[in-house]
């Protein structure tokens, strides 16, 4: 068969069309390829951050706080890894952060009951300033006679001068030790000639008139 | 080997019998019964100097020496010597030796306790009380009325010292104290 010059030129077209085609098809193949290495590529680098990130915060490595943690955690959960190593690595993030949290509240709840503690004890002390003030300023005295005359001022809060005084040597699991129980009277003298008031009260009972029944002190 | 046996057995009962016989305080209230102790030996200190002083009015001195004559045991007595006489240690009641203390014929009076401390530590007795020696060393000083010392000495003292533990009711509530209590106060040495 012969091709007359009109058919030979049809040939030719179509033939550079299909080439036209097929070449273009295959340029869109190779795009569409490199896409999807670059987003596996991507994933990858994801997946080994998360792990890493996972790793310092299981280990206790890593300088953010707690909520910085959970943070990042909720983030890695949101990228839905599918990778059994992470998966469990987020687990064992999370039950990581949940015990830091646990302690961090017993902490802070521990240093809260200490600043209470220390309030009370503090108010505690500062309630039997005035007596401990007027002891010692019996121990002080320049002259007997002025040590005699503060004893009789100082006599007139307690009921009698044969108010007990107790005073604490050692304590220990809540536990006293006392020296021999003394009345007021012979205590207040005691401390005039000792010249000394190393003592602290540590309680007091007072009868319906506000007079003082009994006085404890310990040893500083 | 009977011997051996016996020899055991007897180890183990002495050694069980110290083991009882050891402090059941802990070391912290253990220290704080010496302190209470060697507490009262330095309150002895001072009302010695306040019954010997010459400054010290009648009936403050009268009142120190019943504080004073508290703190021993009854029928105590202390002993009293002197440079002039050194072979002879007389020992006197302790309210006979505060009472010739306040009268001593000097016009003034000084007397000072220095190294106080243990000589032999607390131990417990069988029946439950702590018994221990303290020593203590005195410095006398007495003055004529031109304020010339005429007489001075130092003499070292042992104190022995008895501890018990009892309670008492106060305020309804039991007490359990650590009765501290002086016993004889005896001459050791006497120099310059």
């Amino acid at each position: 068969m012969k091709l007359s010059q009109g058919n030979y030129t049809k040939l030719l077209a179509i033939l550079i069309s299909v080439i036209l085609i097929t070449g273009g098809a295959t340029s869109c193949k190779s795009k569409k390829k490199l896409a999807r290495e670059k987003a596996a590529a991507e994933y990858a680098a994801k997946v080994e951050q998360a792990k890493k990130d996972l790793t310092a915060i299981i280990n206790g490595t890593t300088s953010w706080t707690i909520d910085q943690q959970s943070d990042k955690v909720n983030q890695i959960k949101s990228y839905n890894i599918d990778d059994s190593e992470v998966i469990e690595m987020i687990k064992k993030a999370e039950a990581k952060i949940a015990l830091d949290i646990a302690e961090s509240e017993r902490l802070a709840e521990e240093e809260r009951l200490k600043l209470l503690e220390e309030e009370k004890r503090k108010k505690e002390a500062s309630k039997y300033t005035e007596i401990d003030k007027q002891l010692k300023s019996i121990s002080t005295s320049s002259t007997i006679d002025a040590a005699n005359k503060k004893i009789m001022l100082s006599m007139d809060q307690f009921a009698s001068p044969d108010v007990p005084v107790l005073i604490i040597i050692s304590q220990s699991g809540g536990f006293n030790d006392y020296d021999r129980p003394t009345t007021i009277s012979k205590f207040l003298h005691y401390l005039k000639d000792k010249q000394q008031y190393k003592y602290q009260v540590e309680s007091l009972k007072k009868d319906k008139l506000g007079k003082i029944t009994e006085l404890e002190l310990i040893k500083k | 080997m009977r011997f051996s046996y016996l020899l055991i057995a007897a180890f183990v009962f002495v050694g069980s019998f110290s083991s009882y016989a050891q402090d059941d305080l802990s070391p912290e209230r253990k220290q704080a019964v010496d302190s209470l102790a060697l507490e009262k030996v330095r309150d002895l200190s001072k009302y010695i100097s306040i019954i010997g002083s010459k400054e010290t009015p009648w009936s403050e001195a009268n009142r120190v020496i019943d504080r004073a004559e508290e703190l021993f045991m009854p029928e105590s007595e202390i002993g009293v010597s002197s440079l002039n006489n050194p072979n002879n240690i007389n020992y006197y009641a302790v309210r006979t030796y505060f009472e010739r203390l306040m009268r001593l014929n000097y016009k003034k009076v000084e007397i000072e306790w220095y190294n106080i401390e243990y000589m032999s530590d607390l131990q417990r007795q069988p029946d439950g009380t702590y018994v221990g020696v303290i020593t203590i060393f005195q410095k006398f000083k007495g003055y004529d009325a031109e304020g010339r010392l005429v007489y001075q000495d130092t003499t070292k003292k042992d104190i022995t010292v008895f501890v018990k533990r009892k309670e008492t009711q106060i305020g309804g509530r039991l007490i359990g104290f650590w009765d501290v209590l002086l016993g004889d106060m005896r001459v050791k040495e006497t120099s310059k």
